[in-house]
């Protein structure tokens, strides 16, 4: 019987509205929604961020546009072949981490590293958070692969934490890149108290020595030495740690000044906006909204906690056995996470809030970039243990 | 130049032949063989001819085209069976098989050899790469019961005794398909791994992590320990050097000269104030030419940018 042109209009318009986003919504995809939007607000309300917190907010409210999953319109992230799923590829297969890397190299100066090597002890040292976080995500009920692709937030290193997830627990790794990304934008307000908490009032007002002028030759030597003993020490490292150190010779050989600036300039923010785009609409409700997140999300912050406190504390031992005049103020001992360069910042606003003239910033760079390379070697041994 | 070029070329070619013969050696490895098959595997034409399984170790695809697989190499190198050009399927993707029949029916496929297999005799198989010499794999195969195969005991692995000879009985076993661990597979892994055995071993013998961040920080702090004493040392080294030739450059001696002489023992303030004093002293200032010029910028014309064209013209009144 031939169909009536009523019910032909009424059956296209229910077969369109089975596609809206109206027809295939959950409260889920509501949350996430609020969350993006929460990130945007974030970013540019309170400045936290934004250019990490913009994307990634977006790209929350992108992943979460409801749609008909079973009509095969290949839009979604997970949807081989879509858009967004080939954009995705240099997330789950690992190679943006490594570009930011090289343009962080291009864009550090490891100047205060260099002037003064032993800051990079500290570095190492507020790694604990990773492990530390590993503990009490073993303690809770993670396997140890899943354990060590959450503990490493604790690095304080979007790149790193994204790499390193995709390689040992690629199911959270949604969850574990925003925990990150979100704790490295909360740096200004986690990490203070923790600072005050382990600190005297005289040890805050300790004065370090100017660092001494670095030649070009040392910043030369720098990214070569360092790249070959800490790449053998543990290769697995190789991707982070040779793309940092190479992007870092780019810009100090002097030769290579337009490639260092692609590679700090349009490159990293290229790969940035991907990146941060991509892993926001990885959050999809659906895999997002789960009790392992509300975990995450809790084990990144008491990574973040453990890794401000073991810097800082680590630097209080330090000065035990170093001369007088060479005390080390421990409120540059947060900075050795890696969150680049606001956890440096950090430590100088403090510093000046207990004196106006004793200004940290520089000292508080040597731990900070020695955490962006110390993050990378945990990183490589995480891979090497559990991979 | 011409002749540096051509020699060059040469150079390339050759390093790139040996690369590749090396590349196949030690990834491309005979991983289980079967010489009677009765009811075993089955091929696309519906037989059960014998049949030999080759495998990748490498991380990376591997090309096997123009290799060769025979039981004879005293026989010339033109009765060997070659695999095929130009088919997509020769390339084996990282560290999976690929399974030819030994059917004596090259004309049936890529996969189907020109020899057989002999189930009565022991049976020599050797993998020789394009350039008819290098021996990629060889093994000795017992005559074996039917249905049952002779495989490694671990995918592409060979195992060495303390001598550095082949452990034959380490390195390889018959299989059954009907004793545990000693199944049948072709075309698939001969160990079937369903976990990681280091988070296995992570989970059993490390409960609380605490091995791990022991482990684990002290290699961080090794690794950034290592490089603070090189810098170290590169420092102390460049800091000498720099001031030797600034010792030189002012002549004087460095073991002669006081230390508190030292051109570089002057402070940053010291410096400063002596900087000051020259400025002082010798009044200089930038003097700008104070000349305004103003050039008039010229442009080739060009329709494309041309406002005329790109303006909307109204229709006149």
């Amino acid at each position: 019987m031939e169909q009536s042109l009523g019910s032909f209009f009424a059956d296209n318009l229910q077969e369109f509205w089975n596609f809206t986003g109206f027809a295939n919504a959950t409260w889920q995809h509501f949350v996430m929604l609020a969350v993006g939007l929460f990130f945007i607000w974030l970013a540019i309300k309170k400045n936290f961020e934004p250019m990490l917190l913009v994307p990634i907010g977006f790209g929350i409210l992108i992943g979460n546009i409801p749609f008909n999953t079973t009509a095969g319109l290949e839009i979604g992230i997970y949807e081989e072949g879509s858009v967004l799923n080939i954009l995705y590829n240099g997330v789950s297969a690992g190679w943006y981490p490594p570009l930011i890397f090289l343009g962080i190299g291009a864009m550090t100066d490891f100047s205060a590293l260099i002037a003064n090597p032993k800051l990079m002890l500290i570095g190492a040292a507020a790694q604990f958070g990773i492990f530390g976080a590993y503990m009490v995500a073993l303690a809770i009920g993670f396997a140890p692969d899943q354990a060590g692709a959450i503990a490493i937030i604790g690095g304080a290193d979007g790149p790193t934490a994204i790499f390193i997830s995709s390689k040992l627990a690629p199911n959270l790794m949604g969850a574990i890149a925003v925990s990150a990304y979100s704790y490295m934008a909360l740096v200004p307000v986690i990490q203070p108290p923790i600072m005050r908490l382990f600190t005297t009032k005289k040890e805050r007002l300790i004065r370090m020595k100017p660092a001494r002028a670095v030649s070009q030759n040392e910043k030369i030597i720098f990214p070569i030495v360092g790249m070959l003993l800490t790449c053998f020490v543990v290769p697995s490292g190789l991707p982070l740690l040779g793309m940092l150190f190479f992007g870092n010779l780019l810009r100090e050989s002097g030769v290579t000044t337009r490639l260092a600036k692609t590679a700090s300039n349009a490159l990293t923010d290229i790969v940035t906006i991907l990146l941060g785009m991509t892993v926001g609409a990885s959050t999809q409700a659906t895999t997002f909204l789960t009790k392992e997140t509300i975990f995450i999300f809790f084990l990144g912050f008491m990574a973040f906690i453990i890794a401000s406190s073991s810097g800082v504390l680590f630097v209080k031992l330090f000065n035990l056995f170093l001369p007088k005049d060479k005390k080390i103020n421990p409120l540059i001992g947060n900075a050795g996470v890696s969150a680049v360069p606001m956890s440096a910042r950090i430590s100088n606003n403090l510093g000046l809030e207990y004196d106006p003239s004793n200004y940290l910033l520089m000292h508080a760079m040597g731990p900070n970039v020695a955490g962006v390379i110390g993050s990378a070697v945990a990183a490589g041994v995480l891979l090497g243990f559990l991979a | 130049m011409k002749k540096f070029r051509i020699l060059s070329l040469i150079a390339i070619a050759t390093a790139s032949l040996t690369m590749s013969g090396q590349a196949r050696k030690g990834a491309l490895h005979i991983n289980e063989v079967m010489t009677l098959n009765e009811s075993n595997f089955v091929d696309d034409f519906g037989q059960r001819p014998a049949w030999i399984e080759l495998y990748n170790s490498k991380f990376a695809p591997l090309e096997i085209s123009s290799v060769y697989l025979t039981t004879d190499t005293t026989i010339s190198p033109e009765l060997w069976y070659a695999v095929p050009l130009h088919d997509v399927n020769t390339r084996i993707p990282k560290r999976q098989h690929i399974v030819f029949w030994a059917d004596g029916m090259p004309s049936r496929g890529t996969f189907h050899t020109s020899f057989k297999l002999d189930p009565a005799a022991v049976n020599e198989i050797y993998l020789i790469d394009s350039d008819k010499k290098t021996v990629i794999d060889h093994v000795t195969v017992p005559v074996l019961e039917p249905n049952t195969t002779y495989a490694r005991a671990k995918d592409g692995i060979t195992v060495f005794d303390a001598d550095g000879n082949v452990d034959v009985n380490a390195t390889w076993e018959v299989r059954n398909d009907i004793d545990e661990g000693k199944y049948i597979t072709p075309s698939s892994n001969n160990v079937i791994l369903d976990r990681n055995d280091k988070v296995d071993k992570f989970s059993r013998l490390d409960p609380n992590g605490f091995a791990m961040a022991v482990m684990a920080m002290a290699i961080v702090f090794s690794a950034l320990a290592v490089l603070c004493i090189a810098f170290m040392i590169i420092s102390k080294v460049g800091a000498r050097s720099s001031k030797t030739k600034k010792m030189k450059s002012h002549g004087l001696n460095v073991k002669e000269t006081p230390r508190d002489e030292h051109p570089e023992s002057d402070s940053g303030e010291a410096i400063a104030a002596i900087v000051m004093a020259l400025h002082e002293h010798l009044n200089t200032h930038d003097n700008e030419s104070t000349i305004l010029t103003i050039n008039k910028v010229k442009r080739a014309y060009s329709p494309w940018s041309s406002k005329i064209y790109s303006m909307r013209h109204l229709p006149g009144k």
